[in-house]
């Protein structure tokens, strides 16, 4: 806020999410643990409803983490040294994108599997709608399913 | 404004406004039920009528919720948003015990919310970027990365506590730079906001999770606060703007 704005518009500006395009996933843990709690404002007339919970909170540093981390390192590496090419740009190539998807990032994965649970974004199909919001996000195997 | 439906129904409440609000008329909640208003003094709620004994929670219900909320965040009318799954027994309860018991609480809420709305800002760290940095800057790092990754993959079990603690030590390290450099860019935007709530950052990468009780009139300026910090730190962090939301973090939890 002091001095001029760097007018970068390629790559530098934040992505937007604003209003009703918000995606889930960039607001559920506000919806459900953000706002005004009913029960502080009235108590007699309260209705009892069951409410489904939802994982939001991913729990990863785990050795599984640190795997994921140590592996990413690595890739790191070779991508870096590559012998052939001195570009790691040219090793995120094709034949690179299976295994990327695989074990990229320690990081990405908790994320992905967040979004799963809430995607695709806002304009659902009906079929993911009947989707209940509680979607165990710990398990590996249903990602496969999907 | 929706015709009152039986008053004995469950209502379904998403958030009060101020009872000279304009609601739009064609507005739906959950379950595609239209969204009404009980007005009570200075304040009014907004609800819907809901089924008994239908369990809450799955994606069209949180949809419908924040849809609801935010159809009042873009007309620029203020709102305080309920945390989801907010249920009375019938509209009489919405009056006398929500509004006539605490009609003069939350119209002081909403006045300090005045025309202030929540942007969210997320930072993640760009991994390859950040990973790149700690094995250069590492030596411990750089060397177990190196011992692990010549290993053939046939006899990677033999390093398999040597990619543990590589892994380990790669995580800590994204852990410190994270906390220090999140509070820095904490700092840079906080002047720009009424208020700031820190949330707790979910995965590793998350540098900052931050929302800022913003004003309406202020939110170009934030934006552009945004857009300059996301240029300083391009390539390194991507930073994103969510919102404006409903001022969820910034409303009284007791």
């Amino acid at each position: 806020m002091t001095g001029p704005i760097a007018q970068q518009t390629s790559g530098g500006t934040p992505t937007r999410a604003g209003g009703g395009s918000s995606s889930l996933a960039d607001v559920v843990d506000l919806i459900l643990e953000k706002g005004l709690v009913i029960d502080l404002y009235a108590r007699v007339s309260l209705v009892g409803i069951e409410i489904l919970t939802v994982d939001v909170r991913i729990v990863v540093a785990s050795v599984d983490t640190y795997l994921r981390f140590a592996a990413a390192c690595n890739r790191l590496d070779i991508a870096h040294d590559g012998t052939s090419q001195g570009l790691p740009q040219f090793v995120g190539g094709m034949q690179e994108s299976g295994a990327k998807k695989k074990t990229r990032g320690a990081l990405e994965g908790a994320r992905e599997r967040l979004e799963e649970t809430f995607a695709p974004s806002d304009d659902e199909d009906d079929e993911k709608k009947k989707q209940p919001a509680r979607r165990r996000s710990s398990k590996k195997n249903e990602e496969d399913d999907e | 404004m929706t015709t009152p439906q039986t008053s004995a129904a469950t209502q379904y409440v998403y958030g009060i406004i101020r009872a000279d609000a304009s609601v739009p008329d064609d507005l739906t909640g959950l379950d595609d039920q239209p969204v009404s208003v009980v007005a009570h003094g200075p304040c009014a709620a907004l609800v819907s009528e809901l089924a008994q004994q239908r369990p809450l929670g799955e994606r069209a219900d949180l949809l419908a919720h924040q849809r609801v909320l935010d159809v009042f965040v873009s007309a620029g009318v203020d709102i305080l948003p309920f945390r989801f799954g907010a249920a009375l027994g019938s509209r009489d309860a919405v009056e006398k015990e929500l509004l006539a018991e605490n009609g003069e609480r939350l119209s002081q809420v909403l006045d300090r919310l005045k025309r202030r709305q929540e942007v969210r800002v997320k930072g993640t760290y760009v991994q390859e970027a950040i990973l790149r940095e700690i094995v250069a800057e590492e030596p411990e790092v750089a060397e177990l990365n190196e011992r692990v990754r010549n290993v053939p993959e046939d006899a990677s079990d033999a390093v398999y506590y040597d990619r543990v603690r590589l892994g380990e030590l790669v995580a800590q390290s994204v852990k410190r730079r994270r906390d220090e450099e999140g509070a820095r860019l904490l700092e840079s935007l906080a002047p720009a906001a009424a208020a700031v709530a820190a949330h707790a950052p979910v995965r590793e990468e998350d540098v900052i999770d931050a929302s800022f009780l913003v004003d309406r009139a202020k939110l170009a300026d934030f934006q552009r606060a945004v857009d300059a910090l996301a240029g300083e730190h391009q390539g390194r962090v991507t930073l994103r703007l969510v919102g404006p939301l409903p001022p969820y973090s910034f409303v009284p939890e007791e």
